[in-house]
């Protein structure tokens, strides 16, 4: 019994993907209008295999992949240097700080009308989207990081004549690393969402949401379920490298309880 | 012969000297625009390789008076002389433990202790020399690669020490150094502290609430009145060291002061 429970441990986590598997087929043989909503799953992977033959998924994939990634440098970089220099000057802070609060309320997808108006529909306006949507998360991040280094530990670094680098490589910047991290996981998050819905707003170029609009369109529900799949499970793989490196970069915590060791 | 009396040749031989001069030294600190003073005309002359135990109840402006004396708080009123050069910031002659150990969380114990030595310019092999001869010194060989909080609070505590110690500091201020500590780690970090001062022969200053501690490692001791933070009183321990934790002199001593401390 406990040998087949050690067995099954590691896969506690698909249980419930696989029982959803299952109502959804279920579902899908109730008729032919449920076969429409709820696609066979015998049809999910006979698209599956097209796609893959064809490329066009692959395609989408490193479109959307590459986007993200590039937005999320940029987003990221930006949100680091900007959550330092606020944080760093009481001046920068009540310039920029108000500006930036305001703004971080308006949702990413909403600026999008304007942003399209402005710079156009092409890749630029998609990689500017996805590098605000890193950068606010970032930012607010980087800025509580370094704000609240504790003075204690600042007062070490005065007493052994640390320079300004070696105080911010020594001191501030480990100190604000947790924070840090935080940030760089909402940052990946934010990224990855807003990188596939602003391919679902402005339909021009590649990407998983220009593939699942165009599925809609033709109604390829298969397609759509897949492309859906997707951008979960890339998502949640992208989500759990970042956890990895964070957490080896923050080895040196005291474990608190609830972390898995 | 001349060689050997050349001052200089002289000094580099014999231990650095670290005598500290304090004249009509005045603190306030502002709350809401009007100072709050926490210390008021301090006189104190420490003797080069002297130790000097600090006692006083809370809120008497001990800890003050040593984050001033290692310059990390730079106004106030009066005269702070290390070896006859005021005191305008921190500096690398001039050591401080804390409470707390204050072991940066994300360095090991032997980066830690490395990180004092970041500004000087030494090879690396003479830099890993002086933090394993000081995680020696201290007893913490073997835990080099341990992150603090994988240490207990004594060895922490003993960790800061070799931080202190390994810029080979002329003064080493102590500010409650074993208050967080429990009574067997404590006891026993005291023996060893008065091994290390014996060993390195620096001027020792020690801030502590615990009157037997200040007699037990004091060449004098110093007893302060709060609000606001003066002198009151001064002792001198005149038993050599190493000395027996339960010798009737140090009892004596030890009345005198708590009459000193408690009573009027």
């Amino acid at each position: 019994m406990t040998a087949l429970k050690r067995l099954l441990r590691p896969w506690r986590g698909l249980l419930l993907p696989v029982l959803l598997l299952g109502a959804w087929e279920l579902a899908s043989r109730q008729g032919a209008s449920q076969a429409y909503a709820f696609v066979p799953l015998a049809r999910i992977g006979d698209g599956l295999l097209e796609l893959l033959a064809s490329g066009e998924l692959w395609l989408s994939v490193a479109a959307s992949l590459q986007r993200t990634c590039l937005g999320l440098l940029a987003g990221v970089c930006g949100g680091f240097a900007f959550g330092a220099l606020m944080a760093s000057s009481p001046l920068a802070e009540r310039l920029l700080g108000p500006l930036y609060h305001a703004l971080r309320q308006v949702p990413i997808l909403g600026l999008i009308p304007l942003l399209a108006l402005w710079f156009g529909s092409g890749e630029f306006t998609k990689v500017l989207i996805v590098s605000l949507a890193a950068f606010y998360p970032m930012a607010l991040n980087a800025f509580e990081g370094f704000r609240n280094v504790e003075t204690r530990y600042r007062e070490v670094g005065r007493l052994y004549g640390l320079t300004p680098l070696q105080r911010f490589t020594q001191v501030n910047l480990p100190g604000a690393l947790p924070s840090l991290s935080t940030g760089l996981l909402q940052a990946l998050a934010f990224a990855w969402v807003s990188s596939v819905g602003c391919e679902l707003f402005l339909s021009t170029g590649l990407g998983l949401g220009n593939l699942m609009m165009n599925a809609e369109t033709g109604s390829r529900m298969e397609v759509v379920v897949i492309g859906v799949l997707c951008v979960g499970l890339l998502g949640y793989a992208m989500n759990l490298l970042f956890s990895r490196v964070s957490q080896r970069l923050l080895r040196w915590r005291a474990p608190r309880p609830g972390d898995s060791r | 012969m001349t060689a050997i009396l050349n001052p200089r040749l002289v000094g580099a031989e014999l231990p650095q000297p670290g005598a500290l001069a304090i004249r009509g030294l005045n603190k306030a600190y502002r709350i809401d625009g009007r100072p709050l003073p926490v210390l008021q005309g301090i006189d104190l002359q420490v003797l080069p390789g002297e130790f000097v135990s600090i006692v006083g109840t809370s809120g008497c402006g001990k800890s003050s008076l040593l984050r001033l004396i290692v310059g990390l708080e730079r106004e106030y009123d009066g005269q702070i002389l290390l070896d006859g050069e005021p005191v305008r910031g921190p500096r690398l002659d001039c050591g401080l433990v804390f409470q707390d150990h204050r072991l940066f969380p994300w360095k090991t114990v032997w980066d830690n202790v490395a990180l004092a030595l970041k500004h000087q310019r030494l090879s690396r092999r003479e830099k890993a020399e002086r933090v394993d001869e000081h995680l020696a010194l201290v007893g913490l060989t073997g835990f080099e690669r341990a992150y603090p909080h994988q240490l207990s609070g004594g060895m922490a505590q003993r960790a800061a020490i070799a931080r202190a110690l390994i810029t080979r500091p002329k003064v080493l201020l102590l500010d409650e150094p074993f208050g967080a500590l429990d009574a067997l780690t404590r006891i026993r970090l005291q023996a060893e502290l008065q091994r290390i001062w014996a060993q390195q022969r620096s001027t020792m200053i020690m801030v502590t609430h615990d009157v037997e501690e200040a007699l037990y490692l004091g060449d004098r001791v110093i007893v302060m009145e709060p609000r606001p933070g003066r002198i009151r009183h001064e002792v001198q321990v005149d038993l050599p060291h190493p000395r027996e934790r339960n010798a009737p002199r140090l009892q004596n001593l030890r009345d005198e002061l708590l009459r000193e401390l408690t009573g009027d």
